[in-house]
């Protein structure tokens, strides 16, 4: 966690820096100011989704998850994290919470990926938003080109990550803290 | 002023789920939903810092990446070149759809091919750095990298079958 926190630090350090040298202290401010606004912009989506990420983790029952989205369910779990991804709306703040409390709860590795894969190209919320500013023929060609990523990810991901899936999801139970309390 | 209707509409899904998911909670009566609520706001107090300098990264990385500069980048190319800079292009917009969308739909409107078009919403939607900072923050660098190996290619195979079959 201290390591992430650092590398992040870094990287705003070395953009600030970027910034200052294209547009000088008060591009810095600037990119500080859209953050913060953000953040506040954000807030009531960001809380939702900690109560529903909260929610997942408490309902869900662990027979749930072992039948449906884990090990056990196979296929079936790739297809049904991707269906989620597709309905999740808002940002990043927003789905990777969630994404989380299904890989925490005991979801496989593929199907939090085909989750996060359908989020990025299946997204039912956002679709309406490319059709207006990409057109019909571009949002369709897109969307029937990628229409099968997230399923091949997921497959993909089961398949080759199954040694280090446990590895994985220990780190992401060490940053929610306190979100897992059995 | 499509960000505020896209941020009320994601407001509006959103609630509709903790709604449903919370009533379900509550019938059960036996503290599900006091207890999602202490795991929920507990897995926000542990991923609150991070989120923190997730928002200033984000903001960091819009003031320093010039999204002009990504536009005139690309101006009107088409082609396998196309395909791969559309879909690098596409990974280095730092922001959500209402900043992505508005610049493909220039390069779009400015001549570059359907391969480079789909490479480009693709790789934005795939790959896009803007999501970097929250996708560290929650799930740590572990699962980013083993993810960003696992998605790259397919914007790059997105642009190549849109560009090989239309």
């Amino acid at each position: 966690m201290k390591k992430i926190t650092t590398g992040m630090a870094v990287a705003a350090g070395l953009l600030a820096l970027l910034a200052y040298f294209r547009g000088g202290i008060s591009l810095v401010l600037e990119g500080l100011q859209g953050g913060g606004l953000m953040l506040l912009k954000v807030t009531p989506l960001l809380l939702i989704a900690f109560l529903v990420a909260g929610l997942i983790q408490v309902m869900v029952s662990h027979e749930f998850i072992k039948k449906w989205l884990g090990k056990e369910a196979g296929i079936k779990g790739v297809f049904l994290g991707a269906l989620a991804g597709a309905m999740v709306p808002g940002g990043p703040y927003v789905s990777y919470p969630i994404a989380a409390s299904f890989f925490i709860s005991g979801a496989e590795i593929g199907t939090v990926m085909a989750f996060i894969a359908a989020k990025n190209v299946w997204s039912f919320t956002r679709l309406p938003m490319e059709f207006a500013l990409l057109g019909a023929h571009v949002t369709v060609t897109r969307f029937l080109v990628t229409l099968v990523f997230p399923i091949i990810v997921g497959i993909l991901a089961n398949l080759l990550l199954a040694g280090t899936e446990e590895k994985i999801r220990n780190q992401v139970k060490e940053l929610a803290g306190g979100g897992h309390n059995d | 002023m499509r960000e505020v209707g896209i941020m009320i509409e994601a407001m509006v899904v959103l609630s509709l789920f903790a709604l449903i998911l919370l009533s379900i909670a509550v019938k059960r009566k036996d503290g599900s939903s006091k207890k999602a609520l202490r795991s929920g706001f507990g897995m926000m107090k542990g991923v609150i810092p991070l989120l923190l300098f997730a928002f200033i990264l984000s903001g960091m990385l819009q003031a320093a990446i010039p999204a002009e500069l990504i536009k005139q980048w690309l101006g009107s190319e088409a082609g396998l070149r196309g395909i791969i800079i559309g879909t690098l292009a596409g990974t280095s917009i730092p922001g959500g759809p209402y900043i992505s969308f508005p610049i493909i739909s220039a390069v779009h409107d400015a001549g570059a091919g359907i391969g480079t078009v789909v490479a480009f919403v693709t790789g934005w939607a795939m790959m896009g750095l803007g999501k970097l900072p929250f996708e560290l923050a929650i799930m740590g660098t572990r699962f980013t990298l083993v993810r960003m190996l696992l998605f790259a290619v397919f914007p790059v195979i997105a642009g190549w079958i849109a560009y090989v079959v239309l």
